[in-house]
């Protein structure tokens, strides 16, 4: 089985079914393309009449639109009734064919998903091959409100009691996309308010500067992060709730308090939980049997190697290296008597706990020592209650140790805390919510008054009152370089090829014409001050093939369309609109003849030079 | 055609043509019997014996009309052979057993061109176009509902007060074909157009614009410098104003909106969208008067669903032959069983099975 079925067969069954009219969205352009080459052998031809319906419906576009006669798809359209319809042809291709859809003479139209937006003609079916679009450079899912869309264009009001949208598979195709698509609920839009350069000098212009934050308000975008602030002042005002049981207490701020209280107790020195049964002459001593010390146990003398405490009951304990040489472990209240003598040991982390020169030294010194020693005299403190002292000492001036409300401080502080800090994270958040579009707004400000284009008062200055009729993409580039002065005494055809390479942003590959020594340089001009302004603004592809193409469409009066799609491989469509987008970006250059005349004009004079055969024909 | 006479049918068919029936149908169909292979089948579609049927009609007739040699049948290789399989099924009636999913006739049925009948507008129509006169009104209807009439009997009531009417599209492509439009229905000396490069009859009661030429006249109003008839604007109409959460041009919808003068009435046109109600919100919070909400998401012409095998069999994609709102589960269960065997063969993993 093929992947996915042959177009003349899609055809031929739309056709047995009744289901025609169609559109047929496919994955690209190139898809489109080879399914009309399909139908070059194809038997499936319409009825003569149907021919020659289409043959007259032709006729009448061409009068109108001269350059749709020579296209090359014209006999497979009036032969099969089928024809494509994407970005890569002439409006006035497109045109012809929507013509020919709402006079119901064809039976197929083959389009390109990405379009399905400017698709604006209805079809009683619409054929859906694919799951993702290309957007930029990667696939992605359709939206359900694309897929709605795709789905809209079937069934056309009054000619049709139903419309049909068919899936019918290709390659990497997700049905669950598709299904979701029909039968779910729209997605959400989103603003996507963007702080152009442009914009804020043309808002400066008209509106003193402390009105801007004012009028920023007023946007879809504030609106939406309005709600977003509303719904967290909503939860804030369920964490107020929440906080209400951990009002003041003795102290006013009293988690702050337990905070850094609870802060200085963790960072003392970590100290064991001194057990109640250890009796303070134990603990007292215990204090004594440092490595090294003489001890005696019941059975002869020995030598403390480390002081421990156990593990499970954290009892105090040591490990002795004892007469014959044997290390034990022994509790600490085994040890009888504490003498006052000690040897150095050089104490390790593991067994024998001392290193092998001090382990021998000691022992040695263990069956050297006299009979008698003296024993070491050791305070024993009466008050047994030491601890809550030492806290309150060594805390400073903390009153939490003896504060009536500390059990109810200590319980509560972790809940406590964190609430406040959701609460604190909550606050920062609708701040930031409803300051962003403005802080945005500053940034720009600041960098057009470091441009020169605004006063430090956010005033226009003469730049900037020139400066903010460029309201296109890239306005900072534009703006300087024409201070800068690149243009001066550049005739039309460099002014056009500089302007086409910024307005194209799309990286497809394709052979183009050789570019002037003049563009060139000029270009590289460009890229230079492009890469220096990148931090304030995106640069453009600045594609110097693409540029060439333009300026050989100026240069050469000459040339006429078909001739220029013959110098590249780049569709007839794209051309199309590389030069009506660098048209609209001259004509922007052109409402500057109040300022900068000698530019203005070269700009009309390319203006002029650009109309000419198809671009003069189509509206 | 029901469960017995299928299984009688099935019991006369040779066995090569059991196992065609039973892949995608049967697991490890290569290894049962010719009578546990037609059990399995006939359990497996219990409860899609249509499809089924339909099947095994379509495989009768492509045995029948290929030479006799006794050759295991095939799968037709080249396109010619995919025709249609149903042309030459005798049509026997549609099974009586009570099935769940629609059948193919009944998802086929009503296709057509209605019988004329005098343009009568939809209630939403009219209810928007009624609160036209007060204030602004944000539309949200699915595509294809007929929102070009709302714009047209909008701008032909506020031209009968003497005020002029913008209209902006996204792309300069729309607006060209809705001056052509509009030129036929008011007639060429009553409408404008101004896109980047284009430039005619200016001073009509109507014009057509894309949306960032507004923009720019709007900015060029505010700071006192165009002739631009403000003060007689009365209606600003913005098609296709789901535009406004497009990436890059998005914000061009958001400046023309705020910056509009509030004598002038707003109507916003757009397709489906999830959250119409925040638009309209949004702009009673901007603007002087309450801003209506016109919503609906029944179509005019009624949509449904359908799979189109690459073999040329044709399934409805739902169990329903109307799309079952919010249940994209229910599928047909021939287009699931279908599609399952397209992917099962097409998997870039997997081994061709043939």
């Amino acid at each position: 089985m093929p992947p996915s079925i042959h177009p003349v067969d899609l055809i031929a069954s739309l056709r047995q079914k009744h289901l025609t009219p169609a559109i047929v969205f496919l994955t690209s352009r190139r898809a489109c393309d080879e399914a009309m080459q399909s139908f070059d052998h194809a038997d499936i031809v319409l009825p003569p009449v149907r021919q020659d319906a289409i043959a007259a419906a032709l006729e009448r576009v061409i009068t109108q639109y001269p350059s749709v006669a020579e296209h090359p798809l014209i006999p497979t359209v009036q032969r099969i009734g089928v024809a494509a319809h994407h970005a890569g042809h002439l409006p006035s291709w497109k045109i012809a064919i929507e013509e020919l859809m709402r006079q119901g003479c064809l039976d197929a139209v083959f389009a390109t998903t990405t379009l399905a937006a400017g698709v604006d003609f209805p079809a009683r079916t619409v054929i859906i091959t694919q799951s993702s679009i290309r957007k930029s450079r990667d696939f992605t899912d359709l939206t359900i409100g694309e897929v709605q869309q795709i789905a809209g264009r079937a069934g056309r009001r009054g000619k049709d009691q139903v419309g049909f949208a068919v899936i019918t598979p290709s390659p990497y195709i997700d049905l669950g996309v598709l299904t979701k698509g029909f039968t779910g609920h729209p997605e959400s839009i989103d603003s996507q308010f963007s702080i152009s350069y442009p914009m804020v000098l043309n808002l400066l212009k008209a509106h003193p500067h402390e009105q801007i934050q004012a009028i920023l308000a007023k946007s879809f975008a504030q609106f939406q992060l309005n709600q977003r602030a509303e719904l967290l002042e909503r939860k804030l005002d369920g964490l107020h709730v929440q906080m209400e049981p951990f009002g003041p207490r003795v102290c006013t701020d009293w988690i702050s308090q337990w905070q850094t209280f609870d802060q200085v107790r963790r960072q003392r020195p970590q100290r064991h939980q001194i057990r109640k049964h250890e009796s303070p002459e134990l603990s007292a001593r215990f204090h004594f049997m440092t490595p090294g010390r003489v001890v005696g146990l019941a059975r002869g003398r020995g030598i403390v190697l480390r002081q421990y405490r156990s593990k499970g009951q954290k009892n105090p304990m040591i490990s002795v290296l004892r007469l014959d040489g044997a290390v034990t472990e022994c509790p600490a209240s085994n040890v009888g008597d504490i003498f006052d003598r000690i040897f150095e040991c050089d104490e390790t982390p593991a067994f024998p706990w001392c290193s092998a020169a001090a382990f021998d030294e000691l022992s040695y010194q263990l069956t050297e020592l006299p009979t008698r020693l003296p024993t070491l005299p050791i305070m024993v403190p009466k008050d047994s209650e030491v601890l809550p002292d030492a806290i309150v000492q060594s805390l400073g001036d903390f009153p939490c140790p003896s504060c009536p409300s500390r059990p109810a401080c200590q319980k509560d502080f972790a809940t406590a805390l964190r609430l406040r800090q959701e609460q604190h994270r909550h606050t920062k958040s609708i701040q930031a919510l409803r300051a962003s579009l403005w802080h945005r707004f500053q940034e720009r400000v600041e960098v057009l008054q470091k441009f020169g284009y605004l006063s430090p008062s956010a005033h226009l200055t003469d730049e900037g009152e020139w400066a903010r009729l460029i309201r296109i993409d890239h306005s900072l580039l534009i703006t300087e370089m024409i201070r800068a002065e690149a243009f001066t005494g550049a005739d039309p055809s460099l002014l056009t090829g500089v302007m086409a390479s910024i307005t194209h942003d799309d990286d497809r590959p394709g052979s183009f014409p050789r570019i002037s020594p003049g563009l060139s340089s000029l270009l590289g001009q460009v890229r230079k001050l492009a890469e220096s302004l990148s931090p304030y603004e995106e640069p453009p592809l600045l594609r110097a093939d693409v540029a060439a193409l333009a300026e050989r469409w100026i240069a050469d009066p000459t040339l006429t369309w078909i001739g220029l799609c013959r110098l590249t491989t780049m569709a007839e469509g794209d051309i199309y609109r590389l030069l009506a987008r660098t048209l609209e970006f001259l004509s922007q250059i052109h409402t500057l003849r109040a300022t900068h005349p000698g530019l203005a004009d070269t700009a009309s004079r390319a203006i002029t030079l650009i109309r000419r055969g198809v671009l003069e024909e189509l509206p | 055609m029901t469960i017995d006479e299928l299984e009688q049918l099935l019991v006369q068919q040779p066995v090569a043509v059991l196992h065609r029936l039973a892949r995608g149908r049967v697991h490890r169909h290569f290894r049962a019997g010719k009578r546990r292979l037609i059990e399995m089948i006939l359990q497996h579609s219990s409860q899609n014996l249509a499809g089924l049927e339909s099947d095994v009609q379509a495989l009768i007739a492509e045995r029948q009309s290929q030479p006799q040699p006794p050759q295991p049948p095939a799968r037709p290789a080249g396109r010619t052979a995919v025709a249609p399989p149903r042309r030459t099924a005798p049509r026997g009636g549609e099974p009586e057993t009570a099935e769940a999913a629609v059948s193919l006739t009944t998802w086929l049925e009503g296709i057509g061109v209605p019988a004329p009948q005098p343009f009568v507008p939809d209630p939403w129509q009219n209810e928007a176009l009624a609160a036209l006169d007060e204030t602004d009104v944000v539309v949200s209807v699915p595509t294809g509902s007929g929102k070009t009439y709302v714009a047209v009997e909008a701008a032909k009531r506020a031209i009968a007060h003497n005020q002029t009417v913008i209209y902006t599209s996204p792309l300069k492509a729309l607006s060209n074909t809705k001056y052509t439009e509009f030129s036929k229905i008011f007639g060429p000396d009553k409408v404008g157009i101004l896109t980047g490069d284009r430039q005619e009859n200016g001073q009509a009661p109507l014009l057509i614009m894309t949306t960032e030429i507004l923009r720019n006249l709007l900015y060029d109003a505010a700071s006192g410098e165009i002739d631009i008839r403000l003060d007689t604007l009365g209606l600003v109409i913005l098609d296709e104003s789901q535009y406004i959460a497009d990436p890059e041009r998005g914000v061009v919808w958001e400046e023309t909106i705020i910056f509009c003068p509030s004598q002038a009435k707003l109507l916003l046109l757009s397709a489906s969208i999830g959250n119409p109600q925040d638009i309209a919100d949004w702009l009673t919070s901007i603007r002087p008067t309450t801003c209506r909400l016109v919503r609906h998401s029944k179509r005019t012409v009624p949509l449904r669903a359908g799979y189109l095998h690459p073999n040329g069999k044709l399934v409805p994609l739902f169990k329903t032959a109307a799309i079952p709102s919010g249940h994209a589960g229910h599928l047909h269960p021939e287009a699931k069983r279908l599609f399952f065997e397209y992917e099962e063969e097409t998997l870039p993993s997997g081994r061709p099975r043939r």
